[in-house]
């Protein structure tokens, strides 16, 4: 669902009024997860009195989702270039990769990293919040790493060859030409995956984690209430995800020079 | 007009088992206008670019300024830099302004500052009329203004020869004009051409030399006047007649 918040105004260049967007979802974001516990606490029994529980599970959910999100980015770029190497082993490496994160569930791969790896080498001994962090990130790039190839096969041929025939290095065709293009037809799909990751890192609470799901589930535990204490879980998943769609649509209409989105 | 710009040397080229060039020599001088025609197929497009290496050829030897067209990086970029390419598809950067089409080269390979790009850059657009249309995007102008924008482009690094590769070929016919009259303005500014086309009458107009490329070779290499006025080769004469000028 889109919420087009507010109506900026008709004179606006189509930039000021993403980049307006951008700036007021980012601030909403930031409040909430600052002021939340506030009013939560005037919320009946059994949310009022956890009001500071759910807000701490908030703030981890979603430093969880950013820093898997960030990384996860970055591991779907080397990927995806590994994937487009002329090097036969990065391609390989590459494949073999998203063939077994994409092959697995999710679930396996945090207890993996959690209780399995630690095992295999003792040096890797996470943290909770870090194994998941790890887990989050190398499933999420897998998805990620097919969505930037698909970007950068969507470049056509001529632009390369354009940028070339001007002299420009490879290293600035490119940074310039090909990688903005590829972003361009890859960033629905990867705000996609990081909305999808958002959720997910609620699998984290299998390995001990409290983020929103595991304060909830506690919170009914302790109450008996599933009810109320489900469905504020519920909401404020709903809330995060919509306003991250807020600022991702605001990215894609930033950049949607043809002016194809309405 | 005698000083050969670029030599080509017994190139040779194949494409799996097609021979898309055979022992192809000839020059090209500064400041001359040449003209390759031949029916699809023939290596004429293959043999252009070529010159500025998106092609690579098999064997024989082009040289550029006496420098040889091979892979290593730092002469390549050089030969880049001397030499300017239009395309039959525009291939304008479609996430840049009209402007920073223009000035991206020009800043990135010779650092040239923002304001200094753009000053230069707005004199090339008003030279091919394109001067109100700086700040749009490509995909908001038509084919004839997307190729104008084109030449600006390559225009910018001051190339010391233009290739054209078939540029009015994808457009609609009333956009033809206005890019064959900024090729022909070019040409008359002594700048060295070097044109695939099906514009016959352009041709006729415009080139010092026409060649004639038929399955890899060429065939013919005369003054245009008498390649379309005393022509005696039969087949050119029926290629001539199946593309009416």
């Amino acid at each position: 669902m889109n919420f087009s918040l507010p109506s900026w105004p008709a004179n606006w260049s189509r930039q000021a009024r993403s980049s307006a967007t951008m700036a007021v979802a980012g601030s909403v974001l930031v409040l909430i997860l600052w002021l939340m516990a506030i009013p939560l606490s005037w919320a009946p029994e059994p949310i009022g009195p956890s009001a500071s529980d759910f807000a701490e599970g908030t703030r981890v959910t979603v430093e969880l989702t950013l820093v898997a999100g960030i990384a996860g980015v970055l591991i779907g770029f080397m990927a995806a270039m590994g994937k487009l190497s002329k090097v036969a082993a990065l391609r390989w490496l590459a494949s073999t990769y998203i063939w077994v994160m994409r092959g697995t569930p999710l679930l396996v791969q945090v207890l993996f990293v959690y209780f399995a790896l630690p095992s295999l080498v003792p040096s890797l001994q996470l943290s909770d919040f870090a194994s998941a962090c790890v887990a989050l990130a190398l499933n999420v790039g897998a998805y990620n790493a097919e969505a930037i190839r698909s970007g950068l096969l969507a470049v056509h041929k001529g632009q390369m060859e354009a940028a070339k025939s001007l002299g420009l290095s490879n290293w600035h065709t490119f940074i310039d030409v090909t990688f903005p293009q590829a972003m361009k037809v890859a960033l629905p799909s990867l705000v996609n995956n990081i909305v999808s990751l958002l959720k997910d890192s609620s699998l984290a609470y299998t390995i001990g984690v409290v983020e929103l799901t595991n304060v909830g589930n506690r919170v009914q535990a302790a109450t008996f209430q599933p009810m109320p204490t489900l469905i504020t879980t519920a909401v404020i998943y709903l809330v995060l995800t919509t306003v991250m769609t807020q600022i991702s649509d605001a990215v894609e209409r930033r950049y949607d020079v043809e002016g194809r989105q309405p | 007009m005698t000083q050969p710009l670029i030599r080509v040397e017994k190139v040779n080229k194949t494409f799996g088992a097609h021979h898309v060039l055979r022992d192809v020599s000839t020059h090209f001088n500064a400041g001359e206008v040449t003209v390759i025609l031949g029916s699809s197929g023939s290596g004429k497009s293959t043999l252009l670019r070529m010159l500025n290496r998106l092609e690579t050829h098999d064997s024989g030897v082009i040289l550029l300024n006496n420098q040889e067209v091979g892979d290593d990086p730092s002469s390549l970029s050089a030969l880049r830099r001397d030499v300017g390419m239009v395309f039959q598809q525009f291939n304008l950067f479609p996430h840049l302004t009209v402007l920073e089409n223009v000035t991206l080269a020009p800043r990135r390979v010779h650092g040239t500052a923002r304001t200094q790009a753009d000053a230069k850059a707005m004199e090339l657009l008003k030279r091919v009329g394109m001067e109100a249309h700086a700040h749009k995007h490509p995909f908001a102008l038509s084919g004839g203004q997307q190729q104008r924008v084109a030449i600006a482009r390559a225009l910018a690094m001051e190339p010391k020869v233009m290739l054209f590769d078939e540029p009015t070929s994808a457009l609609d016919p009333e956009m033809v004009k206005e890019v064959l009259d900024v090729m022909k303005q070019l040409a008359r500014s002594g700048m060295t051409m070097v044109i695939v086309t099906h514009e016959m009458g352009f041709a006729r107009e415009v080139s010092d030399r026409v060649l004639f490329l038929h399955q890899g070779e060429i065939v013919q290499d005369r003054p245009p006047a008498e390649f379309f006025e005393q022509q005696d080769n039969p087949r050119i004469r029926a290629f001539l007649g199946q593309v009416a000028h």
